[in-house]
């Protein structure tokens, strides 16, 4: 049985700050053994790395998800900012050449097409500084680990509550 | 119609491993006409240097999402080599079984969601959704078997978590392999749905055929249609090369239009990917494999590119019945804990396996403290973009008299059929707010 609440964290670690979503599910992860996330028996915590379209499969019969990523929001770099699918638009121009081009927003779509996608989704867009080969994020967002947890939770324990 | 003609299909919504199409054609002189690929090169064989042998695969498997197995058992296999470790039978087998997931799972997803919009006429996968409803949810049903297959053999679907050099973290326990088994017997009449769902609208691809250099494993003792073992051959009669000695192969030289490197071996291009293995293995294929590839008239020789999308509905169908059988072996032989235990030392070493798109290589030196020194590593879609030039050189003035529209479009499937792996390090979103 899958649990009810996804919370999915996208990026690549190789890449700064591309990888702060897998950078925040690790900690996520050791929060939860540690019982520090409410109702964590009920979350899956995922990291989603690159894989894309595989992220279709995992969505399937989740009540929520909760998805992690780098996002070119337009705001000031380190900025975190929670939205819903249906207030952004995706201005990533796609050329279609290759399996290896993702939106999420376009899984999404498709998620809901087959009737399978969590009724609530929910995503946590932080706004890189760098994106460049290394395996460590900017100073900039390393400092706000801690402020982007927190905000984390507070969306985590929101679904805990209406759960139970 | 084709007079005048200018195509730019600029990839530039990545920081890496951008694809560009430039046609130039004025007066009916073709003037310009370059697949372009300015990626930011070798930066992961950057990464890896100063690092322990036990850490490679761990940063390697994040190079793509789509063929993370691939790269950790290419790169597992290369720090074997250079540790002078060897595995048992029952680690070889159970990573063939993981690799051929990774098989079944890239070429569902790319014939399913990249290659079958185009047969269909469709812009992507989205629209399809509710054109040809059963055929995706067969399609997507067959990714998601992968995929489980995958999380079971390799801890997860993408960046693997079970391999270690000498060995595995995890094995799956007897009655979770014969479960994948049952799933995997009961995909088949799926699969074979899906090919013929694909060639009822097969005639769509294009009739172009340019004569070409194939590159692939073989493996000989005993024959088998390889994706892990063996050595490197050239449809052109040459090889085997063994695999430490694959920059003799590969040839990389740079290209002006390029900062990936290119590759060449008899000719100016090769091919590589599931039509090159095909071409060189065909014949070792299961009795399903064959069946697919007959249903096409798909035969050993083949230099059609578009016909690579064939060939890899054909690996699908060759993978689960091999698997099927490969599950009754090891569970035959009972499943062992076995333990790894490995002294670093200095050495070189080289792994070479299949990825679904090609033919890929790994090396790395360490020191005597297992810290790697030097890396080599050459992925598929590399080796193929000099071919892809070169398709392009005679697939331009064959079709310009399809217009702008139908020569870009033809362009692009072209370029398709290859799955190119055109960088997935970065993937991040790019939004703007509407409420």
């Amino acid at each position: 049985m899958a649990k009810e609440t996804i919370v999915i964290g996208l990026g690549n670690p190789l890449m700064a700050d591309e990888g702060i979503g897998v950078v925040l599910i690790e900690r996520l992860e050791i929060l939860a053994r540690e019982g520090k996330i409410p109702n964590a028996d009920r979350i899956r915590f995922y990291d989603g790395g690159t894989g894309g379209m595989n992220l279709l499969h995992v969505l399937a019969g989740r009540r929520k998800a909760v998805l992690i990523d780098c996002a070119r929001m337009g705001t000031e770099p380190g900025t975190i900012r929670r939205f819903t699918p249906d207030q952004v638009q995706t201005i990533k121009q796609l050329a279609h050449l290759s399996l290896h081009e993702v939106d999420i927003l376009k899984v999404l779509d498709i998620s809901r097409q087959l009737g399978e996608c969590p009724e609530e989704v929910v995503f946590f867009g932080i706004e890189p500084l760098e994106i460049r080969q290394r395996m460590s994020l900017s100073p900039l967002l390393h400092a706000q680990i801690p402020h982007y947890l927190q905000t984390l939770l507070k969306e985590l324990s929101l679904s805990s509550n209406l759960d139970s | 119609m084709s007079a005048n003609i200018q195509i730019n299909v600029h990839h530039v919504t990545r920081l890496e491993g951008h694809g560009n199409i430039v046609v130039n054609i004025r007066n009916g002189t073709i003037e310009k006409c370059q697949w372009q690929v300015p990626e930011a090169p070798r930066f992961f064989e950057a990464m890896v240097r100063g690092r322990r042998w036990d850490d490679i695969q761990t940063i390697v498997s994040r190079i793509c999402g789509i063929c993370s197995i691939t790269h950790s058992l290419a790169s597992t296999k290369a720090v074997e080599d250079a540790l002078g470790l060897q595995v048992t039978e029952q680690t070889d087998m159970l990573r063939i079984l993981m690799h051929y997931s990774e098989q079944l799972q890239s070429h569902t997803l790319h014939v399913g969601y990249l290659v079958a919009p185009d047969l269909f006429g469709e812009k992507s996968v989205v629209p399809l959704v509710a054109k040809a409803p059963d055929a995706v949810k067969k399609i997507i049903k067959a990714h998601r078997i992968a995929n489980q297959w995958s999380d079971l053999l390799a801890g997860r679907t993408t960046h693997p978590v079970t391999l270690t050099p000498g060995g595995m973290t995890k094995i799956p326990t007897a009655q979770e392999l014969k479960d994948l088994q049952k799933t995997l017997k009961e995909i088949v009449p799926d699969l074979v749905a899906i090919c013929e769902v694909v060639h009822s609208v097969a005639d769509r691809m294009p009739a172009f055929e340019r004569p070409t250099e194939y590159i692939s494993l073989r493996q000989d003792n005993p024959p088998t249609y390889t994706f892990y073992h063996g050595g490197i051959v050239s449809s052109d009669g040459y090889g085997p090369v063994h695999i430490r000695d694959w920059e003799s192969v590969a040839n990389e030289y740079v290209s002006p239009q390029s900062t990936a490197k290119w590759c060449r071996w008899h000719r100016d291009s090769y091919a590589v990917g599931a039509l090159a293995r095909f071409n060189n293995n065909g014949h070792l294929l299961s009795p399903l494999g064959k069946k697919v590839a007959d249903m096409f008239g798909l035969k050993k020789g083949c230099c059609n590119p578009f016909m690579n999308n064939v060939a890899q509905l054909a690996e699908a169908a060759h993978v689960v019945e091999v698997s099927i059988e490969l599950i009754d072996k090891l569970l035959t032989k009972g499943l062992k804990d076995e333990k790894v235990k490995v002294t670093p030392r200095a050495g070189r070493g080289s792994g070479c396996v299949e990825a679904p798109r090609g033919i890929l290589f790994h090396t790395y030196e360490f020191n005597k403290k297992g810290e790697c020194i030097a890396a080599n590593i050459c992925i598929p879609t590399n080796q193929n973009h000099a071919n892809i030039q070169k398709d392009f050189e005679k697939f331009v003035p064959e079709y310009m008299h399809l217009g702008e529209d139908g020569l870009r479009h033809g362009m692009e499937m072209l370029v398709r059929s290859y799955d190119p792996c055109i960088s997935c390090s970065t993937h991040m979103l790019n939004v703007t707010f509407v409420k």
